[in-house]
């Protein structure tokens, strides 16, 4: 017998069982509900269909009414939050919308100035009506606690369309860097530290080390020149020659390490220091001595000469008269320069004669001046 | 894109940062250096209290000594005088040291001290100049002597060192000046040349009035005088002896004019225009000898030749290009260069003392102007403007210049002004007659 034929009398005969036998498993039959119905008339349910009217409302709330009567904001001060709201006087006429509804313990603070609406089932005639309700503030643009106007808040930030640059470029930003240690500990902490338990906290734990900088570095400036050393004052006397060489092994190496724990040779305090002047400062400083330079007696020879005239400069901004002298001399003869110089050193020393007005804090910076005065401007004048 | 561009936006601000960083690190290593380009033209204020007089005798002379050098002085327009009201100190001794406290309150910037002694008819002058500021002496102390009839120029000789030793250039108030004095009617005028102090102190009159003489020119010594007169009849060239008031005719042909002459810088040969045959040209004659030598010989009209300070060259004007203009060319003659290019006529042209300035006056749009240019034509520069300004004459230092300004109408005329070469401190010369044709003489020895 075929395969097949087997699976076809299988089935046949489940399906002969099933037609036979299935009747035998069947559910019982449901219980029909019956339910009890009154019938009523039309009338009945015309009636019981009518809608509620809906109440009227202005379409405009601010032409609402106002209370008549001010409201006795005393009794509303229940707490010191309103107190300070409500006592003003310009608030009375402000209904009390702004009161927090859980420190007034009154009724509705609104049901004379804005009555709410009864619920309404269906969507009303006037949707704006609603949209209205919960921007009170827009429809009373006369009534406001502030008598001025709040400043204009600031525009938005429009987003540019040119494309800036990134912050970081640094050509060192974009490098790989090498990893470096820690220079600075975390600042963030487990507690919180306030004033009162500040100096606790400070006997607990040690003042952290910052090995940050506070201040940027100042740029390095020329050392001075060495200077001849000395003669010495004393001549010692001739010791022993294994002495000798002892001691100048043990002075050495004392040298050696005064020198490394020095950080490498002596550098003497930069002269110019700090901050250079601005252009402005500089600016001051010629506008200042300009008013002093008359060229109207100088010959033309001499208004044809440019010196270069150093002085010297107290911290008080005066003119060291003694220091004044003349570095250099362009395009005339040396009659002429003389003439120059000594013109420009009349005024280096009448209009310094109060002062300069330099910064004191950069005095290292014009200490030493050097002025290049150029009559070329001026003899075409 | 964007990448690259940000790169590149990194990189330049890196050079930027980097050119910054040094620019501040140089000017950190030395000392702060600024340069002054704008300054003032003011007149210099100083004091010169009255000279002290050394006697009684003296007394006068002193305040006016005193007077004269600060004339000389504020009338230069370099220097104004601080009034004496105004003096904090009061200079009792010439050898006192100065209290330069005082006269730096005044704002006196420098100061003049002297003393003047008379014995008899000699008298003797000494001064002191001081930069108050520097609070040192201007130079060394002087002392003239001389007698008190010359105490006018013993004065100006302080004021000239005064003057030298500010400005670093030599002065020019012991000079004088000659010039044509005019009296009458413009229809009638008389002329007759005129001697005076730079200032127009001390006049003295060279000739008479009967005779029509223009142009009188010094020599370079300053003891001798041409001029060109009409006692013939016709223009002639004579020249005078200052000191003895003695003259002479240095061209006497008959029937040819000689005019517009000028001593050449040795004083032994002048250059001059002769007009013969309706021709017009310039010749130098040896003063000596009276020979003489053709310089042009172009059919226009060539004259007012006047020597560069070298001797090498001559600028005279010139109608050859068909409207008056100023030439150079060597003294020994030969090809001319125009020089003169602007709008208008030129004519009078006469080289500084300093040779790099000429002078002339110019014809523009119906006014006349006394100007200055390069001895290339270059940067000229109009100093002056009226309805007739004319004959500019240099002074010794080339500083100033002299000329004639005239009048318009019937009754105007002539005076002298002086104007110096940046167009400052225009002034008329006072003399007590009208003035024409000034020739400033060189200083004094």
């Amino acid at each position: 017998m075929q395969t097949g034929t087997k699976i076809s009398l299988a089935g046949h005969g489940v399906l002969m069982g099933w037609a036979v036998f299935g009747g035998w498993f069947s559910a019982a039959p449901e219980a029909v509900q019956v339910q009890e119905v009154s019938v009523i008339s039309a009338a009945d349910f015309e009636r019981l269909s009518q809608r509620p009217a809906a109440p009227v409302i202005a379409p405009e709330p601010a032409a609402l009414s106002e209370p008549e009567q001010p409201v006795e904001v005393p009794q509303l001060n229940t707490t010191a939050e309103t107190q300070v709201e409500t006592s003003q006087p310009e608030t009375v006429q402000t209904p009390a919308v702004e009161v927090p509804p859980e420190t007034v313990p009154t009724p509705d603070p609104a049901p004379e100035v804005a009555p709410q609406p009864p619920e309404i089932l269906d969507a009303p005639e006037s949707s704006s009506i609603i949209a209205a309700l919960p921007e009170p503030e827009q429809l009373r643009p006369a009534e406001r606690v502030a008598p001025e106007p709040v400043a204009a808040p600031e525009p938005e930030v429009a987003i540019d369309d040119i494309v800036q640059p990134e912050v970081s470029t640094d050509v060192g930003a974009e490098a790989e860097q090498e990893a470096q240690e820690e220079t600075a500990e975390e600042a963030a902490s487990d507690r919180i530290v306030t004033e009162a338990n500040e100096d606790e906290e400070a006997e607990l734990e040690p003042a952290p080390v910052v090995s940050a900088p506070s201040t940027s570095l100042r740029p390095q400036v020329r050392p001075r020149r060495p200077q001849a050393p000395e003669q010495p004052t004393e001549v010692a006397e001739p010791l022993d020659d294994a002495e000798s060489e002892a001691q100048d092994q043990a002075s050495a190496i004392e040298d050696a390490l005064a020198a490394a724990i020095a950080g490498g040779g002596e550098v003497e305090a930069p002269e110019p220091s700090g901050p250079p002047l601005t252009s402005g400062e500089k600016d001051a400083l010629r506008v200042a001595v300009s008013k002093c330079w008359n060229v109207g007696s100088l010959s033309s020879d001499a208004l044809r000469t440019t010196v270069e005239v150093s002085v010297t400069l107290s911290q008080d901004g005066k003119p060291d008269p003694g220091s004044i002298r003349m570095i250099s001399s362009t395009g005339g003869s040396n009659s002429a320069a003389k003439q120059a110089y000594e013109a420009a050193r009349r005024a280096i020393i009448r209009c310094g004669a109060r002062g300069f007005q330099l910064p004191a804090e950069k005095y290292s910076q014009w200490r030493e001046v050097v002025m290049t005065f150029n009559p070329e401007k001026m003899r075409i004048k | 894109m964007r990448s690259s561009s940000t790169s590149l936006a990194a990189g330049l601000m890196l050079v930027l940062a980097g050119l910054f960083a040094a620019a501040s690190a140089q000017a950190q290593s030395g000392p702060l250096r600024i340069e002054i380009t704008d300054g003032v033209i003011e007149p210099l204020p100083y004091a010169a209290p009255s000279f002290i007089a050394d006697n009684a005798a003296a007394a006068e002379l002193a305040r006016e000594i005193t007077r004269v050098v600060a004339s000389d002085l504020s009338g230069t327009g370099l220097f104004r005088e601080v009034p004496a009201s105004a003096h904090i100190s009061k200079v009792s001794d010439f050898n006192a040291p100065v209290r330069f406290a005082d006269w730096k309150a005044v704002n006196a910037q420098a100061l003049i001290t002297g003393s003047v002694s008379a014995q008899g008819n000699q008298l003797t002058v000494r001064f002191r100049g001081y930069d108050v500021f520097a609070e040192k002496e201007l130079g060394s102390g002087l002392q003239f002597n001389g007698t008190k009839e010359g105490w006018r120029r013993m004065a100006h000789k302080v004021a000239d060192a005064i003057y030298s030793r500010i400005t670093g250039e030599s002065g020019y108030f012991d000079s004088r000046v000659v010039y044509v004095s005019e009296t009458g009617p413009k229809n009638d005028r008389r002329k007759r040349l005129a001697i005076m102090d730079y200032d127009g102190a001390n006049v003295q009159y060279l000739t008479d009035s009967s005779a029509l003489v223009l142009a009188p020119r010094f020599s370079p010594t300053g003891d001798r005088v041409l001029y060109t007169s009409y006692e013939s009849g016709f223009p002639q060239i004579h020249v005078l002896d200052v000191g003895r008031v003695q003259r002479r005719v240095l061209s006497a042909d008959q029937g040819i004019m000689t005019f517009a002459p000028r001593f050449a810088p040795d004083g032994r040969t002048v250059v001059y225009s002769q007009t013969a045959g309706g021709n017009t040209d310039l010749f130098t004659m040896d003063i000596a000898n009276g020979s003489r030598k053709r310089l042009t010989s172009a059919p226009s009209i060539e004259t007012a030749p006047s020597f560069s300070p070298d001797g090498s060259q001559i600028v005279f004007e010139s109608d050859r290009s068909g409207s008056q203009q100023l030439y150079v060319m060597p003294a020994s003659g030969g090809e001319a260069r125009r020089i003169s290019f602007g709008k208008g006529r030129y004519g009078t042209p006469v080289w500084s003392p300093r040779g790099d300035l000429i002078a002339f006056t110019k014809q523009s749009k119906g006014r006349f102007h006394i100007g200055v240019m390069r001895t290339d034509g270059s940067e000229e520069r109009l100093l002056t403007a009226s309805f007739l300004d004319e004959g500019p004459s240099w002074s010794p230092n080339g500083r100033v210049i002299m000329f004639t300004r005239e009048t318009q109408g019937a009754n105007g005329r002539a005076l002298l002004y002086s104007v110096d070469i940046l167009g400052r401190n225009l002034k008329p010369v006072r003399t007590p007659d009208g003035a024409s044709d000034p020739a400033w003489s060189p200083l004094q020895k």
